[in-house]
């Protein structure tokens, strides 16, 4: 019997813990999402299914402490070159059961990219925020928040944009900064975030990149109000709301690095970002392949199971096809975003560009094929039971974040073809 | 100009009474449904339920093809296809979920009621269900599709749901785990295509909603359609009197296939008008790439609206040609006819996979917003997909497309 295993991985480089990582998240999800998933969309305000899982995974199995250093009582992997290939094999692994909460997961460590990863990690505030994510077992989650009401995603596009339309304003005074603004959708809010990273300007209006600061706030904080979550089509696990910032007062130091390096380094959130969405498809894919297979066998057609049939045959074919090329574009995505010494800085612009090119096409494969197979599950394709339009309605969203289609077709075009005025 | 003036649609071939259905439908939908469900959302008791009978009931949908002798408007004319665009068109820009819903009834009112096909006797036992009272019929169908028996009776490839045995009190029907094209909770009347014991030719037998044996499962949930609550049914040993049965053979299932796909295009075509006006809007007023930039100004983004408002005209101008070969049979390969069927089927395809398409690139250009349901369109995404998974796999309808126009014997 063929399994998601038989699938193709380059071996050549997964990363030392990959087979334990992918025993434990393996189990887990059969154990602790698989039973309840049907019910998530129901779930999407109070999270009562969705929260216990995490709880278990975050806190009581520690993988928040993950990017921290290890003297911080982390484990380290903020330093290691196998970060995103590690990372790829869990995102792969709960989003075969959800790819919202593999959203939700990734996040958590998300906004903490900025000072966890060399050549800037920021050790004073990872020394401040360490705690709050590695002494305790409770589920901790963080939030990067950038889009805002008026520009949506202008702000993901900051290389042509240069930060002039963010509105959250970051003004000093004294040893604080002093922030007023308002964003929308950030993964993990709705009240759930207990850490955000906040993009904001020092100079509204400024097209200097050296004003765009990235600053901690927390939830907690007097003046910070998140508001209830949005209701979607789907994605429940990735709770998404909006947040307001009412004259919060943050010390100084709590800004990520520094005038110019937080615009230069928000390319890493981006590079990242868009691997993470390749390992949510991948992940989505496999369990498709699962219930598609099953459904397939099950169900007759011309007196023999569907599967048999030559021309539906060329359509399982074409799913197939799919999910080994976009695996392997996803794992080598991430093994780019590892290997700065093979293929360049995080940050740089062309490996944004090239991350933004491998993440859409496998976004519009993955719609593509996905699309068909529902449809050839007549009228099955459409239910909750057979799981496959749950993941069809979640992997949507993942097409949206970090800016719509159109805004990654301008970046891959703007670095290939040195367009100046794109 | 909203979609219904913007588009084009061949208006010289539509009677005024048309229109003036069009124009009437479209007010009341405004108001009865768009303006209410961004409160009410998907509420099937507060807002579907009294949707549907106001258009079925009230404005009198289902009394549409009955003889005026039985309470209907004796609009039973081919060229009522038109009517049945027009219509439903409207009810989808609202909301796709009730448009469906009519399509089932105006595709089975088409089937027993039009001046060609009618049956005094069957015509004088059903209408009553469709005209008498103000509440609306909720019609159903249970259609052959893929199954897990092994060895059921098959038409086309797909397996029958339901065995009939024919007696002379009339007919017994048994089926289990069967699955309704819709309302399997709500339905008054199935129509339902039965494999005959003993005989080749199939029969399609309407079943009241309250016939004993009849057992209607749990609702269960579905990506959309949110109007058509649906469930599985057992049947066990139900009883339908002779005159229930509505046809035997192919050409009675190919009539009523044509309507029904009729109705599920003209209902795609009102999704896609509604995307439309969502997008027009979200394109005159959104700012991109900094201050002044206005969405729809921009090249790419200007190109992308421009594939789409294409798209629709031609989904809509192919509605109103498959109205058009409804209305004008003889000149499509005769009523009931396979070429006409393999149209039908072809053009619902197309126009299910356009509206998929389409929406799919809306909701890009609109990032968050159009998956947020406050905008509306995600709702259209849903309804799309599950009508096209209702209308059938596509990979099997290519077969069908095969054997009529290469002569696939054996498929």
């Amino acid at each position: 019997m063929r399994t998601i295993d038989d699938f193709t991985r380059p071996l050549e480089y997964i990363s030392p813990m990959d087979g334990l990582l992918g025993s434990i998240f393996r189990e887990w999800v059969e154990k602790d999402v698989m039973p309840y998933r049907r019910r998530f969309d129901e779930d999407y305000m109070d999270h009562s299914l969705i929260h216990p899982p995490f709880k278990k995974l975050l806190g009581e199995y520690g993988l928040q402490r993950m990017i921290f250093p290890e003297d911080l009582g982390g484990w380290g992997m903020g330093r290691s070159n196998f970060l995103c290939v590690a990372a790829y094999r869990m995102f792969e692994e709960i989003a075969r059961a959800d790819s919202g909460m593999a959203m939700a997961f990734g996040v958590v460590y998300w906004p903490l990219l900025f000072i966890a990863l060399e050549p800037h990690e920021n050790r004073r505030l990872l020394e401040e925020f360490a705690p709050m994510f590695c002494a305790t077992d409770e589920a901790v989650f963080g939030a990067l928040c950038m889009t805002e009401p008026q520009g949506g995603s202008d702000i993901e596009n900051v290389e042509i944009v240069k930060g002039n339309t963010i509105q959250t304003t970051a003004v000093r005074d004294g040893d604080e900064w002093v922030i007023n603004g308002h964003k929308l959708w950030p993964t993990n809010t709705g009240g759930l975030a207990r850490l955000m990273a906040v993009v904001c300007t020092t100079n509204p209006g400024s097209n200097d990149p050296r004003d765009i600061a990235v600053i901690y706030v927390k939830d907690d904080m007097p003046g910070v109000t998140q508001g209830p979550a949005y209701e979607k089509a789907g994605m429940a696990a990735d709770r998404n709301g909006d947040v307001w910032y009412e004259n919060v007062r943050v010390p100084l130091w709590y800004r990520a690095i520094g005038p110019g390096d937080d615009a230069k380094y928000f390319g890493e959130v981006m590079a990242t970002g868009n691997m993470g969405i390749i390992a949510w498809i991948s992940g989505t894919m496999m369990n498709i392949y699962e219930r598609l297979l099953d459904y397939t066998s099950r169900k007759r057609y011309r007196g023999k199971p569907l599967k048999e049939d030559d021309g539906v045959a060329g359509l399982l074919a074409d799913f197939a096809a799919n999910i080994e090329a976009i695996r392997i574009v996803g794992y080598q995505c991430a093994r780019m975003c590892d290997r700065h010494d093979l293929y360049g800085p995080l940050w740089d612009p062309g490996l944004v560009a090239k991350m933004r090119a491998q993440r859409y096409l496998c976004m519009d494969r993955f719609m593509d094929v996905t699309g068909k197979v529902m449809n050839l599950m007549d009228a099955w394709g459409a239910d909750r039971d057979w799981d496959v339009e749950k993941h069809w309605r979640d992997v949507k969203m993942l097409q949206m974040v970090e800016g719509s289609k159109q805004l990654c077709q301008i970046e891959v075009a703007r670095w290939f073809y040195e367009c100046e005025t794109l | 100009m909203n979609g219904l003036d913007l588009f084009p649609f061949p208006k010289h071939r539509l009677q005024k009474t048309d229109l003036d259905l069009a124009a009437s439908l479209q007010g009341l939908v405004e108001k009865q449904v768009m303006d209410r469900r961004l409160e009410l959302k998907e509420d099937y008791e507060g807002l579907l339920k009294p949707s549907l009978g106001k258009l079925m009931a009230e404005i009198g949908l289902q009394k549409m093809f009955w003889p005026e002798k039985y309470g209907g408007d004796e609009h039973n004319q081919p060229a009522a296809s038109y009517t049945v665009a027009a219509a439903l068109e409207q009810i989808g820009r609202a909301d796709v979920g009730l448009a469906f819903l009519a399509a089932h009834s105006l595709a089975l009112q088409a089937a027993l009621a039009l001046e060609d096909n009618y049956r005094e006797e069957q015509v004088a036992a059903v209408a009553p269900l469709f005209c008498e009272g103000n509440r609306p019929l909720i019609v159903s169908f249970v259609l052959p599709t893929l199954v897990e028996e092994e060895g059921a009776p098959e038409w086309r490839g797909k397996g029958f749901q339901v065995k009939a045995k024919g007696g002379a009190g009339g007919w017994t029907l048994n089926g289990k785990g069967v699955r309704p094209t819709c309302s399997g909770v709500d339905a008054g009347l199935f129509g339902v295509a039965c494999a005959v014991e003993g005989e080749d030719e199939p029969a399609f037998i309407l079943v009241p909603g309250d016939a004993p044996g009849l057992n209607r499962g749990a609702e269960f949930k579905k990506t959309g359609l949110a109007a058509s609550r649906n469930a599985d049914l057992d049947l066990a040993g139900v009883q339908v009197p002779a005159a229930g049965c509505a046809w035997r053979g192919d050409a009675g299932f190919f009539k009523l296939l044509s309507w029904y796909y009729l109705g599920l295009t003209a209902a795609g075509v009102g999704a896609l008008l509604a995307t439309y006006e969502i997008l027009r809007e979200w394109g005159d007023n959104r700012v991109i790439k900094g201050r002044g930039h206005i969405f729809k100004d921009n090249p790419l983004t200007a190109a992308l609206m421009g594939e789409i408002a294409k798209e629709v005209v031609v989904d809509r101008l192919l509605a109103y040609d498959l109205a058009g070969m409804l209305a004008e049979p003889d000149a499509y390969g005769g009523d009931g006819s396979q070429a006409l069927f393999t149209s039908a089927l072809m053009l619902a395809h197309q126009v299910m996979a356009s509206a998929e398409y389409t929406i799919n690139r809306t909701m890009e250009l609109m990032a968050s917003a159009g998956y947020a349901k406050e905008w509306q369109l995600e709702r259209y995404w849903r309804d799309i997909k599950t009508m096209q998974c209702y209308l059938g796999a596509y990979e099997l309808a290519k077969h069908d497309f095969a054997r009529w126009y290469y002569r696939t014997n054996t498929l």
